[in-house]
């Protein structure tokens, strides 16, 4: 049973990969220490402590693209998983005409680069003279596009993998078909569901590539508010909203983690990615 | 099989009050849109319709110098983020595939959670480490290995740096689901045979997992090529790449025109790739 005899050195292994993980988080904890910088550069280590930087990021400018971005993300994660439940049942359980070139369709957003999807969808909505979609429909169809995938595939391996003797039992105890549905199937792939809402969400809330030419200079999402700040340079303020915006998918994430392995989904998602 | 499968979705005509609608949603706003853009990318862009196409647009990208430059360097940054990518994840998903701490679901999480934040967010971080006045600077003075701040941005090799941070989750779950596919008895086989662990993981290990390994290359490489936050933050004008190109074009100098026949060729290198990446994986398959 014990693998360890076939295994490389394990001690240095343990330093490489100790390094990764400080690789890994030592950006986010040096933003983290830079929203509490008492001066006003981006310069570490602190010097000082303050949260003036933190109050900065609570006023109105921050939170109404904060807001906005919460709001699409809700709405996108909504639309797309019950779109994408949909779907995921006829491909799962139907057979018909055109499936293999619907298959190649809900795939298509996941291969083209988001950022071509973008240009494109901006260029096509003002050629159709729906040039005032630019903003909040354009990137609500435009995240709703890049998620489908997702839900998709999160409800089909939540179908997958249910035991079909659930569904007969119910049935030859006497339940309907619309019955077995709602109390039975529904339940059962429920976790899958939940899982595509909490991916289109998280994937719509920290979208960079598509909203950047999607966004109006009203209605814009906290990423792109961020990157256009940018462009006049850096201030610690920047580091604190950074931080709000990365507590509150990871927030959603921990909430939901108690209620559905959404661990799961993301191992299976990668097989049909090869 | 299932009771559904007899009942509610019996026949073609009421699946396709599934599929349709989402079906007619993507013809509209995505095939649609993808197939205006080749068109798009043929037109000259100052407004005047032209009843014939023109490559123009592509004799100019692929021609002059500045862009040739802006493409290859998209490439150069692709080719350099996916080798970090996997020489950084491969030792991370080797030891939680086997790992038998009972922190490893807490680890597994910590590697993932970068996915949670914006690119954005993340790449800030590399800006505050590495500007002149930043914490890398900060050390090497104060380590007195330097005398003057570095210049470490803008720079190609920072962009790559950072994308490297930002795609490392990716690489780690590919090469992850090819270790954890593995049969593990090949390795006890390999040692009891008296290979030493070396060389179990080079001529056993190495090879079984050489799918998720491309993989994960794969996936940050044309994840890498159409990345925008990190190359306009630590990057500038002497460091561009398509994705920044294809903004500028864009948004600043709006010639949408040049700006969608960009678009193109970042399309069809990220689809060219992929399609190397199955053929190759279709021949490793057939091999095997």
């Amino acid at each position: 049973m014990s693998l360890h005899r076939t295994e490389l050195p394990w001690a240095t292994l343990r330093i490489v990969v100790g390094a990764v993980f400080a690789f890994i988080l030592g950006p986010i904890v040096i933003t983290a220490a830079v929203s509490f910088n008492g001066t006003a550069r981006s310069v570490f280590p602190p010097q000082g402590f303050s949260l003036r930087w933190w109050s900065e990021a609570l006023e109105w400018k921050w939170l109404d693209p904060l807001i906005f971005s919460l709001e699409l993300a809700a709405l996108v994660a909504l639309v797309s998983s019950l779109t994408g439940t949909m779907v995921a049942f006829a491909m799962v359980r139907g057979q018909f005409r055109g499936k293999a070139l619907v298959e190649m369709l809900l795939m298509g957003p996941l291969i083209l680069p988001s950022l071509v999807t973008g240009i494109a969808l901006l260029q096509f909505l003002h050629a159709m003279g729906l040039g005032s979609f630019v903003g909040f429909w354009g990137l609500l169809i435009g995240h709703v596009i890049i998620c489908l995938p997702f839900s998709v595939r999160t409800v089909a391996i939540a179908l997958k993998t249910m035991p079909a003797s659930l569904e007969a039992a119910a049935a030859s105890l006497g339940a309907s078909t619309g019955s077995v549905l709602w109390r039975v199937t529904l339940p059962v792939i429920g976790g899958g569901v939940f899982a595509g809402m909490a991916f289109s969400f998280v994937h719509s809330f920290t979208d960079v590539n598509l909203s950047l030419f999607l966004a109006s200079p009203g209605e814009r999402p906290v990423t792109v508010a961020i990157l256009s700040f940018l462009e006049f340079g850096f201030a610690p303020t920047l580091a604190a909203v950074s931080m709000i915006s990365l507590f509150i998918p990871l927030l959603l994430i921990m909430v939901l983690q108690r209620f559905v392995p959404i661990g799961d989904f993301l191992y299976a998602q990668e097989r049909p990615n090869e | 099989m299932t009771v559904i499968e007899k009942g509610a979705l019996s026949g073609g005509s009421r699946t396709w009050l599934l599929v349709g609608l989402p079906t007619l949603f993507l013809l509209l706003f995505f095939v649609a849109p993808t197939l205006y853009l080749f068109s798009a990318s043929v037109m000259i862009s100052d407004g005047m319709p032209l009843d014939r196409p023109t490559p123009e647009n592509y004799q100019i990208l692929l021609g002059r110098s500045f862009y040739q430059w802006v493409i290859l360097r998209s490439f150069g940054v692709g080719i350099g983020v996916g080798l970090a990518v996997v020489l950084l994840s491969y030792p991370v998903a080797y030891f939680l595939v086997r790992t038998t701490s009972r922190w490893k679901g807490l680890l597994i999480a910590v590697t993932l959670s970068p996915l949670l934040a914006s690119v954005i967010v993340r790449t800030y971080g590399w800006y505050v480490i590495l500007n002149q006045e930043g914490a890398l600077n900060g050390l090497l003075v104060w380590a007195r290995l330097v005398e003057q701040p570095l210049r470490l941005l803008p720079s190609t090799a920072a962009i790559i740096v950072g994308l490297s941070h930002a795609l490392l989750p990716y690489g780690v779950l590919s090469i992850m689901s090819s270790l954890n596919g593995m049969n593990p008895a090949l390795e006890r086989a390999a040692m009891s045979l008296g290979a030493t662990r070396t060389g179990t993981f080079l001529r056993v290990t190495l090879p079984l997992t050489l799918p998720g390994i491309m993989g994960g290359f794969i996936l940050a490489f044309s994840l890498a090529i159409s990345a925008y936050a990190t190359p306009a933050i630590l990057g500038g004008p002497a460091t561009e790449t398509m994705a920044t190109s294809i903004r500028n074009f864009m948004v600043a100098i709006l010639d949408w025109g040049l700006g969608s026949a960009m678009g193109v060729i970042l399309l069809a290198s990220s689809l060219l790739l992929l399609l190397l990446g199955s053929v190759l994986g279709g021949r490793k398959r057939t091999a095997a």
